[in-house]
């Protein structure tokens, strides 16, 4: 179990570092600013900072940054990265058009 | 719906080889790749590889790629390209994107070869045009002949970092650096023995501060750090450069594995399925091979592969639990054998003091690329004497013995242990061949002779750029650490089949810079 | 865990026990332990859902609460939360092709409009004025201007993030294993792990499982789940800031501020799926079916590239609204479940609703045709 408030007081409150700016997630634009913010906000999953912020969310659905992002809340939550379950992966693994997909005969279809 | 016995998803060394060990004990394999070509990451290799002669050593990667098509084709396995797998479900169904439609296959059981990608670093500047993968720039060059820049910085000294800086000299740019957070060198001393003869610096314990530019890339620099890497103050450094490479590792492409609910664990080289020794998921019928199931070589993810694959054929019932067993403790042997070593997975990022022969290891080679003057008669390979003989300047305890085989004359012994460092033997006599120099995947072998005229000797050393120098050139040699050291002239060039496309340049210089000169520049 | 008890307690972090921890808190009673099974907040339906902010087709015992949502709270929600939950409200077609499906939204809209919503039937031309983008196929569609969309996963969150500023203790990864009655009154929440919560009041709000946990007091809702799934694109340039769905029911969706549209929808299968509850596997049928309603309804998205697709469990009621109620017979229980698969849209008013009951104030609107113990044999 996870208590959010003992664990924002534990990890204290957000200071601001000289690369806050750098982006970090390309296809959504996110900052690493933002994430740390999103961390002391008590989005302290990859599931939450993706829902809060987009990262992970674009094209490239989190292959660059993904694991970028987890190093930074990592980071701020004091803990390893490999403590952060990574973020769930979907389908289609590649994007693919609506009238590709729309072309599948489904079981029956050679 | 279309089942087959066997789906392989990724086309790549470990899923060809265990399409083909599968089919060969019957089985009905398909390999699905979003690729245009097989292969998966063979056809970017235009290096040799390193091994014995069953890791396929010594031959160049995009050659191994085309003889195992070659293979598959023979025992029927059906591979499908342009078809990229977007999803794997239940029931061991998958989806398969080919050209403008959607297909749906069955496996009673599906081997996921997905391969990896890259990682990336942040830095000012690190999304500016001009700041590229590694990986990207060896496609680049390797698949679609794009010079991706002129002058390069090199993130990274893993083998990666170092063999694509060299591939990208090959390819006519110039490259002003390879830097690395790390104090040591990552890769294989030998690959970065290539590239300081030519002249390119090392920055250990250093890395990128800004990649300046104001549409793309035009400037980097780099900054020495302490051991928290933090950067040290007044440290800075900068190149003027139009690409920056970046090679800092690469991560599982697990996605497949996690969607179909297989077990997955997180590890400090990514995320990789639970996976017993053979490849098998938690889910049963999903396995997993190569990078996917954890970063390694080609050459073991095709071991991995054929273990997988025999495990397979053992699992759908096409081969006996006996045979099967059988056959993948022969290959689990091989793939023992590669994973020993100063490189070994057990020693990743370890200082190794000595060799197994109990040498002092170069500190020199770790922290500048390049084995010191007065340091290199230390080693087995390194003999002096009158005549021609070959100079082996192989120092690490790497998986490898070509070089044993190459010489017909038994020159050169390695002996059972795969990783020991060759022995040169100064009894048996060298006919100056220049087998073994083109047999070396690192290049570290050299054909010395002391005297060959008044105070002259020759220096015959691996070359693989172009154009070819001919005979009579005249130019600089450059010692070990790239530095000019005196006039040489170029003696005579061989190229031949049996050296695949390493041409052999002999060059006169003094004789006492034999054991000092290793790379010919022409002026 | 420094104190095992509180003045209430909220079992389900999603977006109606989120809402309803923050309007306990704006009330005052910041002493309040929100209790999430998961790891993450909103896991489940709130942030799997098609972000419709609608009151245009909803039953008669929905309809005044879901009007009160958009009419008093969802206009000033970003405001009041300090986070941009992307609330539009720039109306909802539901789109007919047919003459079937135009007299099924004219019921639809003559129902509405009699509980005093203003909805409509509209022609071909004017769905066209409302929404260039659409298919000539399409003959005419039921209009709701005031309805909308907002942006589900941020709502959640900032829920979340507002009422933890004001002091409520989420707790994440917190698994129930039972209520338990201590001298007449609901009193204890028994974790997995053994641990024991205490509060006067307990609200629970935790989807389908809300089932399970009232057995444990002896209370059964007669809820049964239902798995749809959704998928997302890649950015596209703005093209409209309307709520879409459809008379045959087969896609509902929007474009969301970052320019991705969001649409949900099935394949037709999905009554038979057996899938264990904690798995939320997509099948290999439904984006491409949803994909081809879509694109029969917006041919100009016929090249835009599916990025995502998801899928989640739906708590649906038997007869198709949620439970929004006291326990009396459990006297501290109050139950909020069975949302068949719109109560995102409603969540803020259903959040105060849940606040006020459990400090036993009027609620806002009458809901008690959504008592828990509403359900009776039919023949």
């Amino acid at each position: 179990m996870v208590d959010v408030q003992e664990k924002l007081k534990a990890i204290g409150p957000y200071r601001e570092e000289p690369d806050d700016d750098m982006l970090i997630c390309r296809c959504e634009e996110v900052t690493k600013g933002e994430i740390r913010q999103a961390v002391h906000a008590g989005m302290f999953t990859m599931e939450e900072i993706r829902r809060y912020l987009r990262t992970g969310m674009g094209l490239c659905q989190g292959q660059t940054c993904g694991k970028l992002v987890k190093g930074i809340v990592a980071r701020e939550l004091k803990v390893s990265p490999l403590d952060i379950e990574p973020a769930t992966s979907r389908v289609p693994m590649r994007p693919t058009e609506m009238k590709i997909l729309a072309r599948d005969g489904g079981a029956c279809d050679e | 719906m279309e089942r087959y016995d066997l789906i392989v998803i990724g086309a790549g060394p470990a899923g060809l080889s265990a399409a083909i060990e599968a089919a060969k004990n019957g089985a009905r394999a398909a390999v699905f790749d979003e690729n245009e070509r097989p292969g998966g990451q063979l056809f970017k290799q235009i290096h040799k590889f390193f091994g014995s002669k069953e890791h396929k050593a010594k031959i160049r990667g995009f050659k191994i790629g085309n003889d195992l098509l070659k293979e598959a084709g023979e025992w029927g396995v059906k591979v499908v390209l342009n078809a990229t797998v977007i999803g794997l479900y239940p029931e061991k169904e998958i989806t398969v994107r080919i050209g403008e439609k959607i297909l749906h296959y069955k496996g009673d059981s599906v081997l996921i070869a997905t391969g990896a990608s890259e990682n990336m670093v942040t830095f000012e500047g690190w999304t500016k045009p001009g700041v590229i993968g590694a990986g990207a720039a060896q496609t680049m060059m390797n698949l679609h002949h794009i010079k991706p820049g002129n002058k390069v910085l090199m993130l990274g000294s893993g083998n990666v970092g170092l063999v694509v800086s060299y591939q990208l000299m090959q390819a006519g740019c110039k490259v002003v650096a390879v830097v690395d957070a790390a104090p040591r060198i990552g890769g294989y001393g030998v690959h970065a023995a290539k590239l300081a003869r030519c002249g390119v610096p090392f920055y250990l314990s250093h890395t990128i501060v800004r990649a300046a530019g104001t549409e793309a890339v035009e400037g980097v620099t780099i900054a020495q750090v302490d051991e928290s890497f933090r950067f040290v103050p007044e440290t800075e450094k900068t190149f003027e450069v139009d690409t920056v490479c970046v090679a800092v590792g690469l991560s599982p492409m697990s996605q497949l594995l996690k969607q179909a609910g297989c077990r997955m664990k997180d590890t400090p080289g990514g995320l990789i399925p639970d996976c017993d020794e053979y490849g098998a998921t938690s889910v049963p019928g999903i396995f997993a091979a190569g990078d996917v199931a954890g970063i390694e070589e080609a050459s073991s993810a095709m071991i991995e592969g054929r273990i997988s694959g025999a495990m397979i054929a053992g699992y759908l019932g096409y081969l006996e639990e006996k045979a099967a067993h059988t056959r993948v403790e022969e290959l689990e042997k091989a793939l023992e054998s590669l994973r020993k070593g100063m490189f070994a997975p057990e020693n990743r990022g370890k200082f190794m003091k000595k060799t197994e022969e109990g040498i002092d290891t170069s500190v020199s080679l770790l922290e500048h690329g390049f084995l010191a003057d007065n340091e290199v008669e230390k080693y087995p390979g390194v003999i002096r004497k009158a005549g021609t003989h070959p100079v082996i300047e192989c120092t690490q305890n790497i998986p490898c013995n070509p070089c044993q085989d190459a010489c017909p004359k038994g020159c050169i012994s390695i002996g059972s242990n795969i990783t020991s460092l060759p022995v040169v033997d100064g009894t048996a006599e060298c006919i100056g061949c220049g087998m073994c120099v083109a047999s070396c995947s690192g290049q570290a072998i050299f054909l010395v002779e002391e005297k060959c005229e008044d105070g002259y000797g020759t220096v015959t050393l691996p070359y693989e750029f172009l154009p070819l120098p001919a005979a009579g050139q005249k130019g600089i040699a450059l010692g070990r650490d790239g530095t000019r050291i005196c006039e040489a002239e170029v003696v005579k060039v061989r190229s031949a089949q049996a050296f695949d496309h390493t041409s052999l340049l002999t060059m006169k210089v003094p004789s006492d810079m034999v054991m000092k000169a290793r790379f010919f520049k022409a002026v | 865990m420094s104190k095992m008890t509180a003045d209430v307690i909220i079992i389900g972090g999603g977006v109606n026990g989120c809402a309803a921890a923050y309007y306990l808190a704006k009330k005052g009673v910041c002493d309040v332990i929100v209790l999430e099974a998961d790891k993450s907040i909103g896991h489940g339906g709130s942030s799997r859902n098609g972000g419709g902010v609608r009151q245009s087709g909803r039953d008669m015992r929905e309809l005044p609460y879901a009007m009160y949502a958009v009419n008093n709270m969802w206009p000033t929600l970003s405001e009041e939360l300090g986070v941009d939950v992307e609330y539009y409200q720039r109306g909802n077609l539901r789109l007919g092709k047919t003459e079937k499906h135009l007299k099924k939204l004219e019921g639809l809209a003559s129902g509405s409009r009699a509980l005093g919503l203003d909805m409509k039937v509209v022609d071909a031309q004017t769905v066209k004025e409302i929404c260039p983008y659409l298919s000539d196929e399409v003959i005419g569609a039921s209009w709701c201007p005031t309805d909308g969309h907002a942006n589900p996963m941020l709502t959640t969150l900032a829920y979340y993030k507002r009422a933890t500023e004001l002091g409520v203790r989420f707790i994440t990864d917190a698994k129930v294993e039972k209520l338990e009655k201590q001298r007449g009154r609901l009193r204890r929440v028994i974790m997995k792990n053994g641990e024991i919560f205490e509060a006067e009041t307990v609200i629970v709000a935790a989807g389908y499982e809300s089932r399970y946990l009232s057995r444990t007091v002896g209370v059964d809702i007669p809820l049964y789940t239902y798995f749809e799934e959704a998928l997302v694109t890649e950015m596209q340039p703005h093209m409209f800031d309307i709520m879409l769905g459809t008379a045959d029911g087969d896609f509902y969706g929007h474009q969301s501020r970052h320019g991705s549209f969001v649409f949900g929808s099935d394949s037709g299968l999905e009554g038979d799926i057996d899938m264990p509850l904690d798995e939320l596997k997509t099948s290999s049928l439904t984006a491409s079916a949803g994909c081809r309603a879509i694109i029969g309804y917006i041919p100009l998205l016929a090249d835009a590239k599916v990025v995502r697709t998801w899928g989640g469990w739906i708590d649906m009621c038997h007869d198709g609204v949620p439970v929004i109620s006291k326990v009396e017979e459990v006297p501290g229980m109050i139950l909020a479940c069975g949302f068949t698969g719109h109560g995102f849209g409603t969540a803020p008013a259903v959040g105060l609703m849940l606040a006020q009951m459990a400090l036993e104030e009027e609620t806002s609107v009458d809901i008690s045709a959504l008592r828990y113990d509403r359900f009776k044999p039919v023949r």
